[in-house]
C-alpha cells in the first residue's frame, strides 16, 4: 500500500517536522523537504551491523550475552554515545549505569553540553525556534554555520521565512550577523555583517562588543576596525528580538572563560531582548543532557556509586577512556572518527560493545557488535530539539532488529 | 650511478595552525561510509590562502605532511577562492585532523579546532583510514 506521511527528521537537532515521505509496503520510495543531511538519515547507511563477537557472526542472544558477561566483569564501564538515541533510550541507558555503577556521558561532553548546561541551571536565557521565526530581527551567528551543520536552520526559522512581526522577512526585517574565524556558507549569506576574528579571539571580541554597548571604545590586541564593532554594537542594541545561535567554534575558544558569556548575555539584555540557541548537532543531544538532569541533577559526565550520581570532569568521555574505563560501552556513536586519534586509539585495548544500525569505524575495534533499528526511522519515541522543545518522533518503516531500548533493556535484564 | 642529492636535502617545514570546519557534503560522504573513497578525497584536504601557498611554494593539489606531537597525515592541498589569514590551514572536521589532536586538555574538551601543526611539502600517498588507526 502507498501512503505519504508526514514525518520528524532525526537527521539533526532541528527536528523538521515537516517532511513528507511516500512509503511503499514497508519500504521508503520518496522524500520531500528533508535537506541532503536529512535524506542521508532517511535511506541509511551502505553498511549494515550484524551481531558479531571478535569478528565472528553470532546470533543476537549470543552478542546481548557477551555484551553482559563483560560489562559485568569490568569495574569501571563506560556507558557513552547516546545522542542519537531516542529518550526512552536514554532513560534506559541511565539505568543501566545506575545498575552497573558505571560512568555515563554523552557526545555533548565535548560538543554543546557547557552551553546546555548554562541553559537547563537558567543562567543563560533561551527562547524556541518558533519564537525566533515569528520574532526575532537580530540573529548572531556566533561560531556556527548552519548552512552545513543544520542545512534548513535559515529557511525554516532563522532568516529567510516571514515571521508574525517579520512580515518583510529577510529582506528588511531581518539581520543577520556571522562572528568566525573564516568566511563560512552562512557567514556569505550575512554579507558585510561577518566579521572575521583570529582563532582564539572570540572572548576578546565579545568583550569589545561589551565595551562598545557600554560607550566606552574597545582596545582589542589584534587588527580589527573598532568603528566596525561600535557600528556593530549599535546594531545590537537596537534590536527589538535578539538570538545567538552559539556554535561549536564560539564554545570551544571560549571554554576556558565561558562565565563571560553570561555576561555577555546580561548587558544585551540591558538594551533589548536576547536569547541563546545552543547549536547541538545529533537529534537528540539535548534529550540526553535534559533527561540525566532530571533523574540527577547533573547533565553529563556522571558516575553512579551506590546509586547515586557524582559528576566531574574525570567522567568525561576523554578522560575516561584515556585513563578510566576498563570496558566501553558505545550507543549509536563513532568514537573512532570523533576523539582525537591521540585518544581513541586506547579503544583497541580494552573491550567495545557497540550498539549500532551501521558498521562504522568504531566497528572495526568492537569486541561485541548488536545491531539496533535506526531511531526515528524505524523506531519510534521522544527527542528533544536544539531550543528544549521535546518531539514526539513516528517511525516510518518497520524494521528488522530490535530498538536500542530494547537491547539495553535486555543487557539490564541480564546483568541485574 | 649519479648521486640524487635532492633526496638528502630536508623539504622546508612551515608552522601552522590547523583550522577545522564542518561541511555537510563530506559529512554525508563519510557517514554513508568512512573507509570510502568519496569520504577520503574530501576529508584528507587542507584549504590554504594563495599567498600562503606561493610563500611556502606549494601549489594547489600538491601533498603535503602535517605534523603535530600527537599524529602525522598526509593530505592534499586545496586553494582557498578567498583571502585567508595568515598562518592558518583550513580542515574539515574528519578522522584525518583528529589525528593532529592533542590528548591534553583541562576541561575533557579537546583542541579540535586551534590545532597547531608543520607543514611540508610530500610526495607519499594520502594518508589511508587504515593507516590512521593501524587497523
Ligand atoms: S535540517 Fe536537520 S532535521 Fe531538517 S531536514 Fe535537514 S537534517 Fe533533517
Amino acid at each position: 500500500m502507498t501512503e505519504m506521511v508526514t514525518w520528524t527528521c532525526t537527521g539533526c537537532a532541528l527536528l523538521c517536522e515537516d517532511i513528507q515521505v511516500r512509503v511503499d509496503n514497508n519500504r521508503i520510495e520518496q522524500v520531500e523537504h528533508a535537506c541532503l543531511k536529512g535524506k542521508a538519515r532517511i535511506f541509511g547507511c551502505k553498511h549494515v551491523a550484524v551481531p558479531a563477537v571478535n569478528g565472528a557472526g553470532v546470533s543476537i542472544d549470543d552478542a546481548i550475552n557477551e555484551a553482559a558477561r563483560i560489562l559485568k566483569g569490568a569495574k569501571n564501564p563506560l556507558l557513552y554515545g547516546w545522542s542519537n538515541s531516542t529518550s526512552e533510550a536514554q532513560m534506559a541507558g541511565i539505568e543501566l549505569a545506575r545498575t552497573l555503577g558505571g560512568v555515563l556521558d554523552s557526545t555533548s561532553s565535548f560538543c554543546q553540553g557547557i552551553t546546555i548546561n548554562e541553559i537547563i541551571k537558567g543562567t543563560i536565557p533561551s527562547c524556541t525556534l518558533e519564537e525566533v521565526r515569528e520574532q526575532a530581527d537580530v540573529m548572531i551567528f556566533w561560531g556556527a554555520n548552519p548552512m552545513s551543520s543544520h542545512p534548513r536552520h535559515l529557511s525554516r526559522y532563522s532568516y529567510f521565512p516571514r515571521g508574525e512581526l517579520r512580515q518583510r522577512g529577510y529582506e528588511e526585517d531581518r539581520t543577520a550577523i556571522s562572528i568566525d574565524v573564516w568566511q563560512s556558507r552562512t557567514a556569505k549569506i550575512c554579507k558585510d555583517k561577518f566579521y572575521r576574528i583570529p582563532p582564539g579571539g572570540d572572548a576578546e571580541f565579545m568583550r569589545g562588543l561589551m565595551d562598545g554597548l557600554s560607550g566606552r571604545v574597545p582596545k582589542l590586541s589584534f587588527d580589527f576596525d573598532v568603528k566596525r564593532i561600535l557600528e556593530l554594537a549599535a546594531v545590537l542594541k537596537k534590536a527589538e528580538f535578539g538570538v545567538i545561535f552559539a556554535g561549536l567554534g564560539l564554545v570551544y575558544s571560549m571554554k576556558e572563560d565561558f562565565g563571560l558569556l553570561s555576561e555577555f548575555m546580561d548587558t544585551l539584555n540591558r538594551f533589548s531582548n536576547y536569547s541563546l540557541i545552543p547549536m547541538a548537532g545529533h537529534f537528540n543531544m539535548r534529550g540526553f543532557n535534559q533527561n540525566l538532569y532530571d533523574e540527577t541533577g547533573y547533565i553529563y559526565r556522571v558516575k553512579f556509586v551506590d546509586g547515586k550520581a557524582a559528576s566531574g570532569v574525570e567522567f568525561s568521555v576523554v578522560e575516561q577512556i584515556k585513563h578510566g574505563a576498563d570496558a566501553v560501552l558505545v550507543v549509536g556513536s563513532d568514537p573512532l572518527a570523533s576523539l582525537p586519534a591521540s585518544i581513541s586509539r586506547r579503544l583497541k585495548d580494552i573491550p567495545v560493545i557497540l550498539i549500532d544500525p551501521c558498521m562504522n569505524l568504531t566497528s572495526q575495534v568492537a569486541d561485541v557488535t548488536i545491531p539496533c533499528s535506526t531511531s526515528g526511522i524505524e523506531v519510534g519515541g521522544t527527542a528533544v530539539r536544539m531550543d528544549g522543545k521535546s518531539m514526539e518522533i513516528s517511525p516510518l518503516v518497520q524494521g528488522v532488529n530490535m530498538s536500542d531500548e530494547m537491547v539495553i533493556k535486555r543487557i539490564i535484564e541480564e546483568v541485574g | 650511478m649519479p648521486v640524487d642529492v635532492g633526496k638528502f636535502i630536508k623539504a622546508p617545514d612551515y608552522d601552522i595552525k590547523v583550522i577545522t570546519y564542518r561541511d555537510v557534503f563530506q559529512a554525508v560522504a563519510c557517514e554513508e561510509d568512512y573507509t570510502g573513497d568519496e569520504c577520503r578525497e574530501m576529508s584528507a584536504v587542507i584549504v590554504l590562502d594563495a599567498a600562503e601557498m606561493k610563500r611556502m611554494g606549494f601549489h594547489e593539489g600538491k601533498n603535503v605532511r602535517l605534523t603535530s606531537k600527537w599524529g602525522s597525515v598526509v593530505v592534499m592541498i586545496k586553494k582557498s577562492p578567498r583571502e585567508e589569514q595568515k598562518g592558518l590551514g583550513f580542515m574539515v572536521n574528519s578522522p584525518w585532523s583528529n589525528a593532529l589532536v592533542s590528548d591534553e586538555m583541562l576541561n575533557g574538551i579537546p583542541e579540535f579546532k586551534d590545532i597547531e601543526v608543520k607543514i611540508t611539502g610530500s610526495n607519499d600517498e594520502i594518508t589511508s583510514i587504515k593507516e590512521l588507526f593501524m587497523l
